[in-house]
């Protein structure tokens, strides 16, 4: 898995999704975010890398605002989905989190079924006009997770006794089932071995067909595997953003350089 | 504590690994001599519990048993119904007065019927082995069926105390001489009667169902009515504490802003928790009695101070409970769109459960075990009435608590009522018992992995 082989894949310069301008992040006094402008093109994979602690999870997070969860935290700046503010006063987040899906580092099923787990986003959407109806979503998206075959047979068993692996598909099967436009993932194979990684990350390279997909990773192979454009967060900027085969090959920044080589971070 | 002194002299080098080093040696030594503590505490601690159930077991196991005697009564038309129409309300005119000689003969009959020898010249002091609950007994089954007046009916009457108490070992042969209620004469009576097969010692329902008795005839007490009186105090707890406590903690914990408010609401709770409960007490006769004018001693303003009691310990455990949930759990139901209400109801409360719930009951066990603040409502003294009517009466008449009447009982001066307080304390402690096997239980059922 070291080797650093990049996929030869056609960027679709399609739209942009989402478009940052000027993002500030704030935790108490702590400024985490500093200064950010970035595009993110839809039906693209975007990956954001970067040391510890350089704030692309807290970026990530504000694209959906699951930063409004936290207190002390405060954003400022313009982030744009499909050219609508989204920290406008009148949207309301959990309307916009339904529009953009999120999956976390750690595998979260409900302890529910698997049924349950991926049926919940539907079903308090509204999606579904009937059992047929939810029956479908759930295949639907259970296949998009590529773990149908693994559980058709135990559609009612607990999410939480598949394997982690298992989970965190099921986990993107559950965020896809409220059929997103954009799917955030926040460092989604951290808690994988690595078999489970490859089959996570041939799933994200699938939903490109339908989504726009952010992906955050400390995995270096992973982003030049994955995604088709990178954005290297250094303590709190954005140092540098373009497509990922020019990032790993061609740095313009030096920072990015030393990073990519293991100098730092 | 010297475990991290640089002692290189003890060690030396090349040591081997099958013999113990000086350093090893000592803090084997230590550890044992904690674990030996440990053992030793346990002991103490299992050995006072010991000490404790079997005393209590020892003096309340008598209570539920009480010693009856049968007796014939010949129910005399013209002491009891003159009239002869077998109107109960005309009949009601002869009071417990008029009973108690009929009784008395009746008695002293049946015992020269079984060749006793009576050695008394009035039948009312041969009566005195007989409880002074007698005549009441007899009128109320009279009242009751009026057709059985002329007729000899059977009567299985209680004992006085003093009899009762002779035959569980209470009183003996030789304090008689300081006891003006009874003669050796008395107790020879009744061995006698014994031998005959019409006295018994057996066991009591009534003192587990019946009400409390004046203070001169402990042997017709139970404490039945009492607990009808907490019964009803639990469900205004549980009515109001459960809503109050939960939707409070849920607030607190999920919906809340930090900010200086919350931190003082939340200090309060944790002071209010630590407040003596006789603060309640007197917080409730302020409020509810003499400002909002409830009635006095009932279930309700008892339900009400003791809700004041348990909140703080519901909302301290529901919070706990909330607070064990992983917010992973809160994360990913957000991160499908759930709303902060959703993910709440949907996943975290759930989820919580178990916790609250074992929260409650526990907080309910100490509810019902908590004498201090009934004393200051009045719910404490002594309840002649049967039980409540019906279930709003339960709620407002005059009622007692066990522990308020188990308080009752051990301050009354005849020992009998000390026997009664032990037994009272036994079924108090069946009902915590219980309800924390109840908390334990459900916990383990709901309890989910995750």
């Amino acid at each position: 898995m070291n080797d650093m082989r990049l996929m030869k894949r056609d960027v679709d310069m399609n739209d942009t999704k989402i478009s940052a301008k000027g993002v500030q992040v704030f935790y108490g006094d702590t400024h985490a975010i500093k200064n950010v402008d970035v595009e993110i093109k839809d039906k693209t994979v975007t990956a954001f890398i970067g040391p510890s602690g350089c704030g692309k999870s807290t970026f990530l997070r504000c694209l959906n605002r699951m930063n409004d969860t936290i207190d002390i935290c405060r954003v400022e700046g313009n982030i744009l989905l499909d050219g609508e503010d989204i920290y406008d006063k009148r949207v309301d987040p959990v309307q916009l989190r339904a529009k953009v899906g999120m999956v976390f580092q750690k595998p979260n099923p409900f302890p529910k079924s698997i049924y349950d787990n991926v049926a919940y986003g539907p079903r308090i959407h509204g999606l579904a006009k009937n059992k047929a109806d939810l029956d479908d979503i759930v295949e639907k998206s259970l296949r998009r997770g590529a773990i149908w075959d693994e559980v058709k047979d135990r559609l009612h068993a607990p999410g939480t006794g598949l394997s982690g692996g298992q989970q965190q598909r099921l986990c993107i099967a559950r965020a896809v089932a409220t059929e997103p436009e954009v799917l955030l993932m926040d460092e989604p194979c951290s808690a994988l071995d690595p078999i489970a990684t490859l089959q996570v990350e041939e799933l994200i390279d699938e939903l490109r067909e339908n989504f726009s997909v952010v992906i955050v990773t400390h995995s270096m192979q992973q982003a030049a595997r994955v995604s088709q454009k990178t954005a290297f967060f250094h303590l709190g900027n954005l140092v540098e953003y373009g497509d990922t085969e020019q990032i790993f090959t061609n740095p313009k920044d030096e920072r990015t350089e030393s990073y990519i080589t293991g100098r730092i971070g | 504590m010297s475990d991290f002194t640089a002692d290189n002299s003890a060690q030396p080098k090349n040591s081997s690994l099958l013999a113990e080093s000086p350093r090893t040696k000592r803090r084997n030594a230590s550890e044992a001599r904690f674990k030996a503590y440990g053992i030793a505490a346990i002991i103490t601690g299992l050995l006072f519990l010991v000490l404790l159930l079997s005393s209590i077991l020892m003096n309340g196991l008598p209570a539920f048993k009480q010693t009856f005697v049968t007796v014939p009564v010949l129910l005399d038309e013209a002491k009891l119904d003159k009239s002869g129409v077998r109107d109960p309300e005309v009949m009601a005119k002869v009071t417990t007065f008029g009973y108690k000689p009929l009784i008395e003969q009746a008695f002293v009959t049946a015992l020269e019927e079984q060749g006793i020898e009576v050695p008394f010249s009035k039948p009312k002091d041969a009566a005195k082995i007989l409880s002074s609950s007698a005549p009441a007994q007899v009128r109320d089954m009279v009242l009751a069926n009026p057709d059985l007046i002329g007729q000899t009916v059977e009567f299985r009457l209680l004992t006085s105390s003093r009899v009762d108490g002779y035959f569980k070992g209470r009183v003996l042969r030789d304090d008689l001489a300081r006891d003006k209620n009874l003669d050796a004469e008395h107790l020879d009576i009744s061995d006698q009667l014994v031998a005959a097969g019409l006295m018994e010692t057996t066991f009591n329902v009534d003192f587990i169902f019946g009400a409390d008795a004046s203070e001169s005839r402990p042997e017709q007490a139970g404490i039945g009515v009492s607990m009808v009186g907490s019964f009803f105090m639990m469900l205004v707890v549980l009515a109001l504490a459960l809503p109050i406590g939960v939707a409070t903690s849920i607030y607190l914990e999920e919906f809340a802003p930090q900010n200086k408010w919350t931190d003082l609401i939340e200090v309060n709770i944790s002071n209010l928790a630590a407040v003596p409960s006789i603060v309640f007490g007197i917080l409730g006769l302020a409020v509810f009695i003499q400002f909002a004018h409830l009635p006095q001693s009932a279930p309700l303003v008892g339900g009400l101070v003791l809700t004041l009691m348990t909140l703080p310990t519901i909302i301290i455990s529901t919070r706990a409970s909330l607070k064990a949930v992983p917010p992973s759990i809160r994360d990913a139901a957000l991160g499908v769109g759930a709303s902060k209400m959703q993910s709440v109801f949907h996943h975290v409360l759930p989820l919580a459960m178990p916790g609250i719930l074992t929260g409650t009951i526990i907080g309910l066990a100490q509810a019902l075990g908590e004498t201090a603040p009934l004393l200051l409502i009045g719910m404490v003294g002594y309840i002649a009435s049967n039980m409540p009517d019906g279930i709003a009466s339960g709620f407002i008449d005059p009622n007692s608590a066990m522990p308020a009447q188990i308080y009752e009982w051990a301050k009354r001066a005849d020992p009998a009522y000390y026997e009664r307080a032990w037994g009272g304390i036994i079924i108090l402690l069946i009902f915590l018992m219980t309800m924390n096997i109840i908390a334990v239980i459900l916990r383990r059922r709901f309890e989910r992995r995750w």
